[in-house]
């Protein structure tokens, strides 16, 4: 750059048009909020500005799609990769502030509206970042929102789980900048090309690898996983669902793109073993905790965790059609995971609370649409079809059997066929007939979720049956 | 067109007919039989319908969405139509709607395995195939004894999706290393796997083919499957469902991993023998019903999967009139059962007796069934059988000729023991008196009665199609064998 250019370009602005829209329209739902009155209006009308303005947000970013922008001198890549990362986190929260309208009492939905929306922006931060810095910044905005809304209920263990989240979080990101400071004392640069471009030596390695411990944190894949059922039990069902998704599409997008874009596949092979063990095992033993859970958030938490590891899995031998495939099992993923999400939040008359396994008895013949809904989802998380799960999976397979990585499919079926107990306990839940009088039938009075569950299952069958893998991610990587 | 509606059709129907009212039980069960006899019907008198194809995936393998009949497939389909029409007649159950709806998602998931004509669709179906039972079996099983169905619908879903999951890995392999999984019935792809990967994937096909037939040692879900099943389900699942992984081997086995097969023949007659020996002998000494038919099956499965194995076009040619004949016999035997149980509410050998004095149609229902399992001449089993150990012989094998005619043999033992502790002896003093086989009862066993019998005067048309198949498919596999070997030396 010549010292003459200006700090920030319009070129740089306009990469981060989305975010700022959907950064401001959190200020409009505050201000407009002092103004509002008591009661569900008010409730209404920060869900629906938000809701506007994601839209508007979302718009935009597709409007990048396939157009490149190198902005920041490199530190924020947009164009193809972030474009997708962004949409799903876009949607995700769409989705999530839909559930319960909103988080919180009514007096408290524009801050926490607001909280959401900011996070959100934290994620397409780090869907587009390619520099250290941009990932640390976008990884604590995200993050920061995140704290004070797990704290949002009075009951003690979202409190508990609020503490719990800030400190294993904090932690994580400690580590994180530990690594990116290792990263940078050996290189000189925090930018993932310039990473990449520097010979290889022990300190890199170091760093990375503390860089992907820090990640693995956040994913929560095993064995740092231990904070995530707590905190997911803990959260409302809203946060929760958002924390399930956004968190997790923010870091994977930070993750593939360290991978692919920092680390030069001749050292990469050696640093990322661990990596792929790390994924291995969380296949395994998220599916083997969430056999003995009784509490749907803790099930799905645990689930989380081992369908994490599956797309990590793809990842495996850095190849184009891996970060592809990772892509569609997150699209997925999102899918499946909010519908099953959507369907809770229907059976609670309240988002501040939790479903027992035990609700489920008997379900298909008290409310038969909802059964089937959740017999769908749970069938695209089993990997059967006609569900994305299913095509999501085998594509998977085919990326690691051709990189080379046999023994990784081989666990994922593991994984999978400990899993099909897993979901089909519930399945079968549903469908056995019981006594009425000893299963607490909760009614949630928001329609809404209905949307959720409605384009969730169009988007899983249709998936399943096309899988519409974004084509050019790669480029947009590096 | 016609071969997509075949497949889609019952699926879409059966999902739409959750949607009627609750009051339209009896309705739905006649649309399922209207829907189930228009397969039929289709199938009949459309015999040489074109393939239907789509693209679907181009990479990382090209797949597509293609059906089509072959030359196996065609009268599976058929016999699966048919035993799904008497099923559906002779359905009486609580909540029939749902019944049909899942019996008719069965039907088309199961249509989905044997006209696929690539490798994904099939893995796709294959798994989705498990869903119904499951679903049914948790919905209406047969609890007998203390856990009850509950048990065995867990051990029939898990053993079947790791079966799967095994297939979709093989299948996911099988796509990298040949590029394209469109391959079924196409015995000029010119496949080769290759020495490092061939194992492999023949290993993950061969379990799930083992698991779903079931054979030795991987039968153990299949006789607490079979008596918790209700009677509609088990005649399908049987009769049909237990013949994918038979046709797994002749349509994926033999013509892409020849080489495979032929290496692993040594084992596979092994277990082919220790099923249908084990399997014979056990049916002896059972005393629940429908327990001695399963392990019937057993015996009767090991002798299709050795025909198989021995690579003769005549045993091959057995084997598929054999697969055909079974469907229709332990079709009609499963829903003879259950009509016995409908009436005597047990089905324990012990507690019955004496039921054909007065139930004279029912009887010989049961009689013709029996007769056509343990393979007298003039029924299909005969026929089946004799073609394929004629076939065994043919190809040098008369050691397993010798072992397989004893358990042949034992059939006669164990499916007469069945007939006569339930229709004959002295009659149980407390028994009420029931009516006979109604006509609606009547016109569900006619079709497979009627086909089992056919099929034994004049098994040509099965066994020619079959065997000209198998010859092509024997001889290309030859061939890409012969160039592999060269290779490999």
């Amino acid at each position: 750059m010549s010292s003459s250019a200006p700090y920030v370009s319009s070129t740089d602005l306009g990469a981060l048009w989305p975010t700022f829209v959907i950064a401001a329209t959190a200020l409009v739902a505050l201000v407009f909020d002092l103004f509002m009155g008591k009661g569900i209006v008010r409730r209404y009308f920060a869900v629906v500005i938000a809701a506007i303005g994601l839209v508007i947000g979302g718009v935009m970013t597709a409007q990048q799609y396939g157009h490149p922008v190198v902005a920041f001198d490199g530190a924020y890549i947009v164009g193809g990769f972030s474009v997708v990362f962004s949409e799903i986190a876009i949607v995700a929260t769409l989705i999530t502030l839909g559930l319960g309208i909103g988080i919180g009492r009514d007096d408290q939905v524009a801050g926490t509206t607001a909280l959401v929306l900011w996070s959100t922006c934290g994620a397409m931060l780090m869907a587009g970042a390619s520099n250290l810095m941009m990932v640390f910044l976008g990884l604590e905005l995200l993050s920061l929102g995140l704290y004070c809304l797990c704290g949002m209920s009075i009951r003690t263990t979202a409190r508990e789980a609020a503490l719990k989240y800030l400190l294993l979080s904090s932690m994580a990101s400690g580590f994180l900048l530990y690594g990116m400071a290792l990263l940078f004392g050996a290189t000189g640069a925090v930018d993932f090309a310039a990473i990449a471009a520097t010979a290889p030596s022990p300190l890199i390695a170091l760093g990375a690898g503390l860089f992907l411990v820090g990640l693995a944190f956040k994913l929560s894949l095993v064995p740092f996983h231990v904070w995530t059922p707590d905190v997911y039990e803990g959260a409302p069902l809203s946060v929760t669902a958002y924390m399930s998704i956004v968190t997790k599409a923010g870091t994977l997008a930070v993750l593939a793109r360290f991978i692919y874009a920092a680390l030069p596949p001749s050292t990469a092979a050696a640093i990322l073993v661990p990596l792929w063990t790390v994924a291995a095992i969380s296949m395994i033993v998220g599916n083997l905790a969430a056999l003995s859970q009784t509490d749907m958030k803790r099930l799905l938490a645990y689930s989380g965790i081992a369908q994490v590891g599956y797309i990590v899995a793809a990842f495996a031998g850095q190849t184009a059609l891996g970060l592809r495939y990772a892509i569609f099992y997150l699209g997925a993923y999102t899918v499946m995971n909010l519908g099953a999400f959507a369907v809770l939040a229907l059976m609670m008359k309240d988002a501040d609370g939790t479903v027992g396994l035990g609700r489920f008895a008997g379900l298909a013949y008290r409310r038969p649409w909802l059964a089937a809904a959740m017999t769908f989802f749970l069938l695209g998380l089993a990997g059967l079809p006609p569900t994305a799960g299913f095509t999501g999976k085998i594509l998977i397979l085919a990326s690691s059997v051709g990189a080379g990585f046999a023994w990784l499919a081989g666990l994922l079926i593991l994984g999978t066929a400990i899993s099909a107990y897993v979901y089909f306990k519930i399945v079968r839940a549903m469908f056995v007939r019981v006594d009425e009088a000893h299963v607490r039938d909760e009614r949630s009075t928001n329609p809404l979720p209905w949307i959720s569950i409605a384009v969730c299952a169009l988007a899983l069958f249709a998936f399943g049956l096309y899988p519409l893998a974004p084509s050019d991610v790669l480029p947009f990587v590096k | 067109m016609i071969v997509t509606s075949l497949v889609l059709g019952p699926i879409l129907i059966g999902l739409a007919l959750f949607a009627l009212p609750k009051s339209a039980d009896g309705a739905a069960k006649w649309i399922g039989v209207l829907v189930a006899a228009a397969a039929c019907a289709l199938l009949t008198f459309e015999p040489s319908a074109p393939d239907a194809s789509l693209p679907w995936l181009s990479r990382p393998f090209t797949a597509a969405y293609h059906f089509g009949y072959g030359p196996v497939s065609y009268w599976l389909a058929l016999l699966l139509a048919l035993t799904t029409v008497c099923a559906l007649v002779a359905l009486r159950a609580p909540r029939v709607r749902e019944y049909t709806a899942q019996m008719l998602v069965l039907q088309g998931a199961m249509t989905g395995v044997f006209l696929a004509k690539d490798l994904m669709l099939f893995a796709l179906f294959w798994d989705f195939m498990l869903i119904p039972v499951f679903m049914l079996m948790i919905g209406w099983g047969l609890p007998v004894g203390g856990r009850g169905h509950r048990t065995a619908a867990w051990r029939y879903l898990i053993y079947n999706l790791v079966g799967g999951l095994c297939l979709l890995l093989a299948t996911a392999a099988f796509g990298v290393v040949h590029g394209s999984t469109d391959i079924i019935g196409n015995t000029h792809a010119g496949v080769a796997i290759g020495e490092t990967w061939g194992l492999w994937i023949f290993a993950g096909f061969a379990f799930a083919f083992l698991v779903k037939t079931p054979v030795f040692p991987f039968h153990t879900w299949m006789p607490d499957t079979y008596a918790e099943l209700p009677p509609s389900v088990v005649a399908v699942v049987s009769a049909v469902q237990s013949k994918a992984g038979l046709y797994g081997f002749l349509a994926i086995g033999l013509p892409f991993l020849g080489v495979e097969m032929h290496r692993a023949a040594g084992i596979m007659i092994a277990l082919g023998l220790i099923s249908l020996v084990y399997g014979a002998l056990t049916a002896l000494t059972q005393t629940d019903a429908k327990r001695i038919v399963a392990y019937s099956s057993l015996s009767h499965l090991g002798l299709i999967l050795i025909a198989i194995f021995s690579f003769n076009p005549l045993a091959l040619a057995g084997a598929a009139v054999y697969i055909i004949a079974h469907g229709l016999f332990s079709g009609a035997l499963f829903l003879t059962l259950g009509f016995v149980e409908r009436r005597e509410e047990t089905r324990s050998l012990d507690r019955l007796g004496g039921l054909g004095f007065e139930n004279p149609k029912l009887g010989g229902a049961l009689m013709l069934a029996a007769l056509a399992a343990l393979g007298l001449p003039g029924l299909a089993g005969f026929a089946g059988e004799l073609l394929i150990l004629t076939g065994l012989y043919a190809a040098g094998l008369w050691l397993v000729v010798i072992v397989a005619l004893v358990p042949v043999v034992i059939a006669a033992a164990y499916m007469l023991r069945l007939f006569q502790r339930v229709m004959n002896g002295p009659k149980v003093a407390d028994l009420p008196e029931r009516k006979d086989l109604s006509w609606m009862e009547g016109l569900a066993l006619a079709p497979l009665v009627i086909g089992f019998v056919l099929l034994g005067l004049n098994p040509g048309p099965i066994a020619s199609l079959a065997g000209h198949a198998a010859e092509a498919v024997l001889s290309a596999s030859q061939e890409s064998s012969h160039v592999v070997l060269s290779a490999v030396r």
